[in-house]
């Protein structure tokens, strides 16, 4: 046995030599760092040449006669507010089929020479609301629709549009006053899907979900508005926690028209609440260039292990980056989303997710700044939602399970 | 129901549900100074270049190479005639080359080298950028410079000083990041306290008693914190760049056993040498450090700045509790209010960090 001042040098030698070592490994990384910092540069991608002529190298719309011919109208008489007002509705219009911002950016350019009046046009006011409420400007939105009502009262395009846009910042008595309008001068199908997400919000899910079924018939209205009243019954089913039907809904839903991404990211995410993870990727797939599509593939495969796992989610942080890169802060209910689900940094989360709720205030926002503050146990940040669900008495199965996690949190020591 | 309601509700349709998606449209630009020379490339978007010139001869809605190239020479027209790179202070003579394809996320690019030669080495970057905007109204052009990124909303000049000195402030804002992260970080603090809390109370060969002088708890604190130092920024450096990185929910978990770690050895005594201690599991804690260190978006061209400043906070930030807890141990180490901190302490960190262990690890 050592005696214990040999014990005592014994350790101290040993004591050195892992010092040593750390420090020989500390430079070394450092080292290490400063070779590889070049690579974290922007490094830009490298260029190439088809050889073959016949190579494909982008797709658009194909032109479409009616729309040169406008446009070179256009040109000729920059002045003519009818023809630019027709070109932008047919930019919304690609807009809302390729879910391409692109088009809105377009649509705002075509109007340009009204776009910053004092006083545009009404029908300028009513697209730009359009345009501003896409890009989630939803003050900006609601001022311009509320002068185009003032000069239109009759107006049921912005009337609805008003709705919407009052729906989401949480104003649900001007939300109702615009529903209400609008049973004067559209079918009762449209005043009911109008109504649906308020009456849901104000805790009466199962009445508008009746009302609105009884409603939805394959000869009621356009295919338009019944995909409309049917992804509102699909959200009305998944608020009640009733997903077959949900599925049911979102699936005619997305029969009516494939490329309704709203329906298609609400199909997905009741496959995702069924436990159909496989099946909600499917869905997606070969889709991701939408980003709502491409964060629940994403979040899909990640959870599944996929094979395409890893090139989804560099996809995701690419795009994300991108966006942070423009200086846009419209996807944050996606990135809240994605950093919860892939990156598990629950605390960035909450930041994000809390900045998209002083945005937009819908069930789903709610649902997301709730989940995001019970897997960070911050329950301060969820006193917004809390104080919401209290002001309009909503009851949702997702937030009400993640609510009472928190509050269950707060009990434990 | 009315026309006109039918109409509108296909608009309202794109209102009610925005589905934001593909990267709206974007051009990069690239540049560097060499020498009198300023060089780089601009991206556009091919989609972009079809809606300011119509590129798609046929109208089919595919653009193929051969209707690419047959509209270069008009394509080069439009980007000479709308983005002028200067030097700032001095004439420069601008020349753009040959375009050719590049693949960024969103589909396809077109590529051009661009160049200004100036009379003398340029201090700045002025750039006038006009691309797109009238026929986009959110186009956007991205200059990056040296590790800056200058977003361009409009068709007036920009001007971009060139090595603007690395200011302090930066290195002070990553000192005070470390700082304020390792006081926030309560699992690193409990780990820490954990392998200082037995440091006034040492083994004399076989039993335990209370330390006699403070110069040798100094001693072995200073050891076992250098020890946690060191094998922390090992690690964070390690993933800071990218060479190395551990999912989040393992390295969050292993942290908290971590801390299960070092309190159970409080009340066990079975590693005697906390330094080792501090050394082995300070590794895990390094990984964690360094996601904070990303988040706050790790600047390329001072990244041994940024990383040595967020560590230098995180050590300060560490020595300021570590100073103010030390003495009070030290005063109180013969009290039963000591053996009742050590042991009923570790204990309840013990079992917290159990539960932190648990909860990372189910998400």
């Amino acid at each position: 046995m050592l005696t214990p001042k040999v014990a005592k040098v014994e350790r101290g030698r040993r004591k050195l030599a892992v010092l040593t070592l750390g420090a020989i490994g500390l430079a070394a990384a450092l080292t290490a760092a400063a070779l590889a910092a070049p690579n974290r540069t922007t490094v830009a991608a490298a260029i190439y040449v088809p050889t073959d002529p016949g190579y494909v190298v982008a797709t658009v719309p194909a032109r479409d006669p009616a729309e040169v011919a406008a446009r070179q109208a256009l040109a000729a008489a920059p002045d003519r507010l009818d023809l630019a007002v027709e070109l932008a509705r047919g930019d919304l219009q690609r807009y809302r089929a390729l879910s391409d911002p692109r088009y809105l950016g377009r649509a705002q350019a075509t109007l340009g020479r009204w776009w910053a009046l004092a006083q545009p046009p009404p029908e300028v006011l009513l697209l730009r609301a359009t345009i501003e409420q896409s890009i989630h400007q939803f003050p900006e939105a609601r001022a311009d629709l509320d002068r185009v009502l003032a000069a239109r009262p009759d107006d049921a395009q912005a009337l609805l549009t008003r709705a919407v846009v009052a729906t989401i910042t949480a104003d649900y008595p001007a939300a109702r006053a615009s529903c209400a309008a609008v049973a004067r001068l559209a079918s009762p199908i449209v005043v009911a899907a109008c109504e649906a997400p308020l009456d849901a919000i104000a805790g009466k899910a199962d009445e508008a979900y009746a009302r609105l079924a009884k409603l939805v018939s394959p000869r009621a209205g356009d295919a338009a508005v019944r995909g409309w009243a049917l992804t509102e019954l699909a959200e009305l089913a998944y608020m009640r926690g009733d997903t077959a039907a949900a599925a049911a809904h979102a699936s005619d839903a997305l029969a009516l028209d494939p490329d309704d991404a709203y329906a298609r990211n609400l199909r997905a995410d009741v496959l995702v609440a069924s436990g159909r993870t496989a099946d909600a990727s499917q869905l997606l797939a070969g889709r991701e260039q939408i980003d709502s599509h491409l964060v629940r593939r994403a979040i899909a495969e990640h959870q599944l292990r996929g094979p395409d796992a890893d090139r989804l989610v560099a996809m995701m942080r690419e795009r994300i980056a991108a966006a942070a890169a423009r200086g846009d802060r419209i996807h944050l209910r996606e990135e809240a989303r994605f950093t919860l689900d892939v990156e598990r940094d629950a605390v960035r989360a909450v930041r994000i997710a809390r900045d998209n709720w002083r945005v937009q205030k819908e069930l789903a926002d709610a649902r997301l700044l709730a989940e995001a503050a019970a897997t960070a146990r911050d329950s301060a940040a969820a006193e917004p939602v809390i104080a919401w669900r209290r002001s309009t008495g909503v009851h949702d199965v997702a937030l009400d399970r993640w609510l009472a996690r928190l509050a269950a949190f707060e009990v434990m020591p | 129901m009315k026309p006109g309601v039918l109409a509108a509700l296909a608009l309202t349709w794109v209102a009610a549900r925005p589905a934001w998606a593909h990267k709206p449209s974007d051009a990069q630009l690239r540049l560097a100074v060499e020498g009198d020379t300023i060089r780089g490339r601009l991206d556009v978007a091919v989609r972009d270049l079809d809606g300011a010139l119509g590129l798609d001869a046929d109208g089919n809605g595919e653009i193929t190479w051969a209707e690419l190239s047959a509209s270069a020479p008009r394509i080069a027209a439009y980007l000479e005639h709308r983005l002028v790179v200067s030097g700032g202070d001095g004439a420069c003579a601008q020349a753009q080359g040959t375009g050719a394809l590049v693949a960024l996320s969103d589909g396809a690019y077109w590529a051009v080298p661009v160049s200004a030669t100036c009379s003398r080495t340029p201090r700045a970057i002025e750039i006038g950028y006009s691309l797109l905007f009238d026929i986009d109204a959110m186009h956007r052009g991205l200059a990056h410079i040296g590790g800056q990124t200058v977003i361009l909303r409009d068709p007036a000049p920009v001007w971009i000083a060139l090595d603007e000195p690395r200011s302090f402030a930066s290195f002070a804002s990553f000192v005070k990041e470390g700082v304020w992260h390792i006081w926030q970080g309560i699992d690193h603090i409990l780990f820490l306290l954990c392998l200082i809390l037995p440091a006034v109370f040492q083994r004399r060969t076989q039993r335990w008693a209370a330390a006699d002088s403070l110069r040798d708890v100094c001693k072995e604190v200073f050891e076992t914190v250098t020890a946690f130092t060191l094998a922390h920024s090992i690690t964070l450096v390690i993933s800071a760049v990218g060479l190395l990185s551990l999912p989040q929910r393992f390295v969050e978990t292993a942290i908290a056993l971590s801390v299960v770690a070092a309190a159970l050895n409080n009340i066990l005594r079975t590693v005697d040498a906390r330094w080792a201690v501090a050394f082995a599991l300070g590794l895990l804690h390094g990984f964690g450090f360094s996601s904070v260190l990303i988040d706050l978006g790790l600047p390329s061209h001072e990244l041994i700045g940024a990383l040595l400043g967020f560590n230098l906070g995180v050590e300060l930030g560490q020595a300021a509790i570590v100073g103010a807890l030390l003495p009070v141990l030290f005063w109180i180490r013969r009290t039963l209010a000591y053996q009742a901190l050590l042991w009923a302490g570790s204990g309840t960190v013990a079992i917290i960090a159990s539960m932190w262990s648990y909860q990372r690890w189910v998400g």
